[in-house]
């Protein structure tokens, strides 16, 4: 008992306050950075509002060519109270998502085929890179002509410009795989569709994943292009109108709205993607 | 049955590669009994992991015949299991769900599987462990994983290519004489390839000495070293004896 208590005295033990401490004090310190890189993306963001809040007003530039931050948010409750404003939304909207929808679709199908199946791959491969090499946006106008002015050509647009990086990067990620874990299943007697369940498929989804954010920015770029090349209703079509009649702050509010969709569809792919990605790599 | 459990005759192997054919394996012969714990040594290039595929039925020989318990052998079979240099786990699974992974594959029952995987994870070391995720595992631990699921579908012969070949000296060590605590007591036929002289002596009942360009079979060494080993038969004259023969043979002393 007597030495107990001595050893005690001479080499305490790490204490579970202490451990506490430390664990607030860490905990504490990295509060403290976070509050600090909050507060530096909301000061740079302050001073270029300030910024363009200056040159617009002082009369540096001409607020025909750009309104200023306050005519902007205006000009943001003007046209979403407007009357044309939602049957336009509701257009473009159809249009990205069925876009967004067929180009992840056929990607990631085709992708799969290519990776799994010698006999797709050598009949389709060569022809799918081949169409890769021209700019896509060329064949807007051709589209508009084949489809029509409605949705339908805005969604083949969407979905030329969105397929190939889904494609690519499910191909990729189904092909980058550690060849002893393609043995291991092999000696396991597994065939194609138990070393794709098992091993393929999810080794390939952090790839394929960040193809789905491709895919997404690509849709909405492709349907934008189609509206402003050839269209009676949309987004697209709205800031090519308003742009025409000279109406800039319309066209900046137009979008700051497309902008904002965009991004906050563009978090939920992220969220989603956590939560399918849930582990680490080795 | 005084049969060998595996008979390997005039095997040879040849990969066509840019440059010409390169022969991996020329002509080589052994028999293997049932139980026998054999290591394959050599310096890089001279074949070893080749072999061993081909034991596994992964690779297709060139030439020769390799007979597995009296039928001819060229595929993959469910009593056969291989383990790797590295871990080869799917980060994505958990140990438990990991070394369950042969059984799903092959269809074996869930229930036995579910209790055998508690069994292995206590022998390997890892009881409490079932729930990680590789990715909090150190290098020895995941090996130590990787022993359980080589033996969770209850293999007949187990292929181990260089399967501590990345640890530490230390853990290499410890995972060489629990594989020997393991091995004694399931009996299991292992081929164990090595670059480790010293490690294949302490292991094996014979080694296979391996020679390269092109890959043949230099000789075979009986270890008469007794059994149950621990690590003092590294004190053993005779453990020193078996090392310095197979330096000789391999042409690394001078
Ligand atoms: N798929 C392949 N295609 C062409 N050559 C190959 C292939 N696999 C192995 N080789 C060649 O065959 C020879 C034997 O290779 P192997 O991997 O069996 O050697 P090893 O003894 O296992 O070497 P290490 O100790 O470095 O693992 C080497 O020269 C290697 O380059
Ligand atoms: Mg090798």
């Amino acid at each position: 008992m007597t030495i107990q208590a001595t050893v005690d005295m001479i080499e305490p033990a790490p204490h579970a306050a202490t451990i506490d401490r430390f664990i607030e004090n860490e905990r504490k310190k990295q509060f403290r950075k976070m509050l600090l890189n909050r507060a530096l993306a909301a000061g740079f963001g302050i001073f270029v509002l300030l910024a363009w809040h200056i040159a617009t007003t002082g009369g540096f530039v001409h607020a025909l060519i750009i309104p200023s931050p306050a005519a902007t948010f205006h000009a943001t409750l003007r046209v979403m109270g407007a009357d044309y404003f939602w049957p336009n939304v509701w257009v473009t909207l159809q249009e990205i998502l069925w876009g967004f929808a067929l180009g992840l679709a056929s990607g990631v199908i085709l992708g799969v085929g290519v990776a799994m199946f010698e006999t797709v791959r050598a009949t389709i491969y060569p022809y799918l890179v081949a169409l890769q090499a021209p700019p896509k946006i060329v064949l807007a106008p051709i589209f508009i002509t084949w489809f029509g002015f409605d949705m339908a050509s805005k969604i083949a647009i969407a979905v030329v410009m969105s397929f190939f990086p889904m494609f690519l990067n499910t191909l990729t990620g189904l092909s980058s795989v550690d060849p002893n874990a393609v043995k291991l299943m092999r000696s396991l007697t597994a065939g194609r569709w138990k070393t794709f369940r098992y091993l393929l498929l999810p080794n390939a989804l952090p790839i394929m994943m960040a193809g789905v954010k491709l895919c997404w920015t690509l849709a909405v770029l492709g349907v934008i292009v189609g509206e402003f090349v050839g269209a009676s209703a949309g987004i697209g079509y709205l800031i090519y109108a308003m742009n025409f009649q000279l109406d800039i702050a319309g066209v900046f509010s137009l979008i700051i709205i497309l902008s904002l969709f965009t991004l906050i569809v563009y978090q939920l792919i992220e969220w989603l993607e956590s939560r399918v990605i849930f582990w680490k790599q080795l | 049955m005084s049969a060998a459990l595996i008979d390997g005759q005039k095997l040879s192997k040849v990969y066509a590669t840019a440059t010409g054919p390169l022969v991996a394996l020329d002509n080589v012969s052994f028999e293997i009994k049932e139980g026998e714990f054999i290591s394959l040594v050599g310096p890089s290039g001279c074949g070893k992991s080749t072999l061993l595929s081909i034991l596994g039925g992964l690779e297709e020989k060139s030439d020769g015949t390799l007979i597995l318990a009296g039928k001819h052998h060229d595929a993959p079979r469910p009593d056969l299991g291989m383990m790797f240099q590295t871990s080869v786990l799917f980060p994505w699974r958990t140990v438990r769900e990991n070394v369950r992974l042969p059984g799903i594959i092959l269809g074996l029952s869930a229930k036995q599987q579910a209790a055998r995987c508690d069994e292995l994870l206590d022998m390997v070391g890892l009881n409490g462990f079932g729930d990680r995720y590789p990715a909090e595992l150190s290098g020895g631990m995941r090996q130590r994983v990787a022993l359980a699921r080589l033996l969770a579908h209850d293999p007949r012969v187990l292929l181990m290519d260089e399967p501590f070949g990345a640890l530490d000296e230390f853990t290499r060590e410890t995972m060489n004489v629990e594989l020997l605590r393991i091995w004694e007591k399931t009996r299991k036929t292992v081929v164990f390839v090595t670059h480790n002289i010293g490690e294949a002596v302490f292991l094996s009942d014979r080694i296979f000495v391996m020679t390269p360009r092109p890959g043949r079979l230099e000789g075979i060494i009986e270890v008469d070293l007794p059994r149950p080993r621990r690590t003092d038969v590294m004190r053993d004259p005779r453990f020193s004896e078996l090392v310095f023969d197979i330096r000789r043979m391999l042409g690394v002393d001078h």
